[in-house]
């Protein structure tokens, strides 16, 4: 396995599992698996696999973070503190790259920068240069980094520059005031202020990179969670796959603890109630002029040039690919969406208000439990998911028997359906719906249940009469961000899904894993066309606009 | 009888160790306006909000019309203790009329007879054309006398009021507090209301409590 050497027929080898009906095979195995105990491959994967996987996780974490730090705090503080040529137009067009999942673009770079790709060959047949193909390799742990922090920055500047228009303004006009330079202003007062709001951005960003399964398998970098789905699709051992997750934990609850400790300090931004706004200064010349200059480079390189090149190839291959199977993906894509949204939003409601019934420690605890969902790589997700189904099957055994379900000795039948796919999205998109209504609820404030209760209402009557059409906006966002958010998903719905269902995600990554990447384009696109409404919205939410 | 019985009522925030009120008790009579005065932080809106339900004290007993509320084993909880109360920003449900906000704590009582009664409250706060309008057309002086509205309608026991002109600018205050002493000797009606300021006991108080340090003094 090496070093995650980008070879297209290693390549090709690890993904061959996933192909036909392997993944239906692969359910049966890991029932064996589960019942042999401790997988006789884990001391080959302790050996050869572990130590890389391991590091190469958190290289990538680590450089990610980093990189998307800088770049997404630095054009916050540009965009919020002043205003240059077409900097409102990049106030939000900041917000685009979310539209494009990280799988998407890394397929779409890689391509175009391969040999056949768009940019050698204009290079070779209208300059006449042929330069060393070393120069073009995306498909390393550079390119990953380079992926992930072009395609995942915007969560640390929404956030960032949200925080920085809001809460800063007093104390940077006070350092100008006290003869403090712009430089100075942003490295003494405004970065110390801001850190926590940073570091709830950053860390998002680095659950985001552990559990990152598409990009990473597709440049042939061994990580954590590649490791898993070989372990689990390519030996079909479940248990050594579970301990790898177990590693893949200790980094997740690795990067809790760090945000805690970033976050410890947050008191500080809350000293004066309320703040002023941040007052732009305007930059002119030259200086506005370069901020103009990077703002575009950045837009160009992480929204405009991969989405019309993913534009140009569907051009070349609608025809092809969009005909009446497209339509059942399509129907798929949405159906499967649909309904773990709707449970999530109901269920997100329920949390929502429980927490504010008990309140304490018991209430902390239980919207933590619900939102830890997010934090957790996609593949322990689905290992957790499976595990708890094929033990319900068990349980429900003699009920399938009484209603001559399945076959065998042990039926599965959950575990082979479409509904494991639909929990495992509840379990890891809940914190989306649950956080956009707790926003909500913590907009209304408490003031309006009291006043209810007092005018002699019970809990179910406050809730529906006077809480519910308050959240409505919130409501609507979180449902909308839920569905986005599903309809984006790779690596769950490649390890739960049934034999032959296909999504749109998996549709792009089956091309682009077939080496198909111009018909990959057009599933692409229907997943950034529909991306664009939750970048909509996020922009509205992160400037606290009435949704 | 009384309105309000505290009996040696503390309270300390959960998972918190600052007692915010200590051994506090005190009563209010029928008919009764009293003031609690204090500096802020001394825990006035809190009492307001252990007699309303909206807290549970620490230790000690509470008790509405004779009838324990809140003690070691007793808690009911707000909806049902008949006890109204105008907050400091008066709360009005935004997506709601004047009529409905009104209407909204009138549940109890025939469908047939809510209507007149909001009638009556808008003339009691002297806003008879103001109940098909939202909250957010009124000033503040009206908003106020909304509320006030809202919370005398369903005829609670008690009236509790945490700064009820805070919001207001001095020339509405004097008009106001004037009303305000009219409407509730109208209406008959105890009433408990948190201030800084020693005008607004003067003018409105038959008598008046002071809040220092957590006790009373």
């Amino acid at each position: 396995m090496g070093k995650g050497h980008p070879k297209a027929n290693e390549r090709l080898d690890d993904l061959q599992p996933y192909r036909g009906s392997s993944n239906f095979a692969a359910r049966f195995f890991i029932l064996v698996s589960l019942a042999q105990g401790p997988g006789e491959n884990w001391s080959h994967i302790k050996q050869y696999v572990l130590k890389d996987a391991v590091m190469q996780s958190a290289w990538l974490a680590l450089l990610t973070g980093l990189f998307t730090t800088g770049l997404g705090v630095g054009l916050a503080w540009l965009t919020a503190a002043y205003d240059f040529p077409l900097s409102r137009l990049f106030r939000w067009a900041f917000a685009l790259p979310l539209a494009i999942p990280p799988y998407i673009a890394a397929y779409t770079y890689s391509a175009m920068l391969g040999y056949t790709g768009v940019v050698q060959t204009t290079l070779r047949n209208t300059f006449g240069l042929q330069l060393s193909q070393g120069w073009f390799n995306i498909m390393s742990v550079q390119g990953a980094v380079f992926i992930f922090t072009m395609f995942l920055f915007p969560y640390v500047y929404l956030i960032a520059r949200a925080f920085l228009e809001s809460q800063t303004g007093a104390y940077v006009e006070n350092a100008r005031l006290l003869g403090r330079g712009p430089w100075s202003v942003f490295w003494l007062v405004v970065l110390p202020i801001s850190r926590p709001a940073i570091a709830g951005g950053v860390i998002l960003v680095c659950f985001e990179v552990l559990g990152d399964y598409g990009v990473v398998s597709y440049f042939g970098i061994s990580t954590i969670s590649t490791a898993i789905f070989k372990t689990w699709f390519g030996m079909y051992d479940i248990a050594s796959a579970s301990r790898l997750a177990a590693w893949l934990m200790i980094g997740v609850l690795g990067l809790f603890l760090l945000e805690r400790q970033l976050r410890r300090q947050r008191r500080y931004s809350a000293t004066s109630g309320k703040s002023r706004p941040l007052v732009r200064r305007r930059l002119r010349g030259a200086g506005g002029a370069a901020a103009c200059m990077f703002g575009a480079v950045v837009m160009l390189v992480s929204f405009v040039i991969p989405v019309a090149q993913l534009v140009v190839w569907a051009t070349w291959t609608a025809d092809e690919v969009w005909h009446e199977g497209f339509y059942r993906i399509i129907g798929d894509t949405v159906a499967v969406a649909i309904v773990p949204t709707a449970l999530t939003m109901v269920a997100a409601a329920i949390v929502a208000v429980s927490v504010r019934q008990f309140g304490g420690i018991f209430g902390y605890m239980l919207a933590k439990a619900v939102t830890a969902g997010y934090s957790i790589p996609g593949a322990i997700i689905a290992i957790g998911v499976l595990a708890v189904f094929i033990k319900l099957d068990g349980w429900l055994a003699p009920v399938y028997a009484a209603l001559s379900l399945g076959t065998g000795e042990a039926p599965l039948v959950l575990s082979l359906s479409i509904v494991m796919l639909v929990a495992a999205y509840v379990v890891r998109f809940m914190a989306t719906g649950y956080n956009a209504l707790e926003a909500g609820f913590e907009k209304i404030g408490p003031q309006y249940a009291e006043a209810s209760r007092l005018l002699g209402r019970g809990r179910t009557q406050t809730f529906l009469r006077v809480e519910l059409p308050l959240l409505k906006g919130a409501l609507l966002s979180g449902t909308v961000l839920t569905f986005v958010e599903i309809v984006k998903e790779l690596p769950l719905a490649l390890l739960l899904r049934p034999f032959n269902f296909q999504t749109l995600a998996t549709k792009t990554y089956q091309y682009a894993s077939d080496e198909r990447i111009h018909e990959a384009s057009v599933p692409a696109l229907c997943i950034v066309v529909v991306s664009l409404a939750s970048v909509y919205l996020l922009n509205r939410i992160e400037r606290g606009m009435e949704v | 009888m009384k309105v309000v019985e505290m009996h040696r009522v503390s309270f300390t925030y959960a998972g918190s160790s600052d007692l915010i009120l200590q051994d506090v008790s005190l009563d209010v009579g029928q008919g009764e306006i009293v003031g609690l005065l204090g500096p802020s932080g001394s825990g006035k809106s809190t009492l307001l909000r252990l007699i309303a339900g909206l807290e549970a004290p620490t230790a000690g007993r509470i008790a509405v019309c004779g009838k324990t509320v809140a003690d070691r084993t007793t808690f009911v909880p707000p909806e049902s203790r008949g006890i109204g109360m105008v907050f400091q920003d008066y709360a009005l449900f935004p997506h709601m009329t004047v009529a409905r906000n009104i209407e909204f704590g009138l549940h109890r009582i025939p469908r047939g007879e809510r209507k007149q009664r909001v009638r009556q409250m808008l003339e009691l706060v002297q806003l008879p054309e103001y109940g098909s309008r939202y909250p957010h057309e009124l000033s503040g002086g009206q908003q106020q006398r909304v509320a006030l509205a809202r919370a005398l309608a369903p005829k609670p026991s008690l009236l509790l009021m945490d700064e009820p002109f805070s919001n207001l600018d001095a020339a509405l205050k004097a008009d106001i507090r004037r009303e305000l002493r009219d409407i509730l000797r109208r209406a008959e009606m105890a009433c408990l209301f948190v201030t800084h300021d020693r005008e607004d006991v003067e003018a409105i108080c038959d008598r008046s409590i002071t809040i220092d340090a957590k006790v009373l003094v």
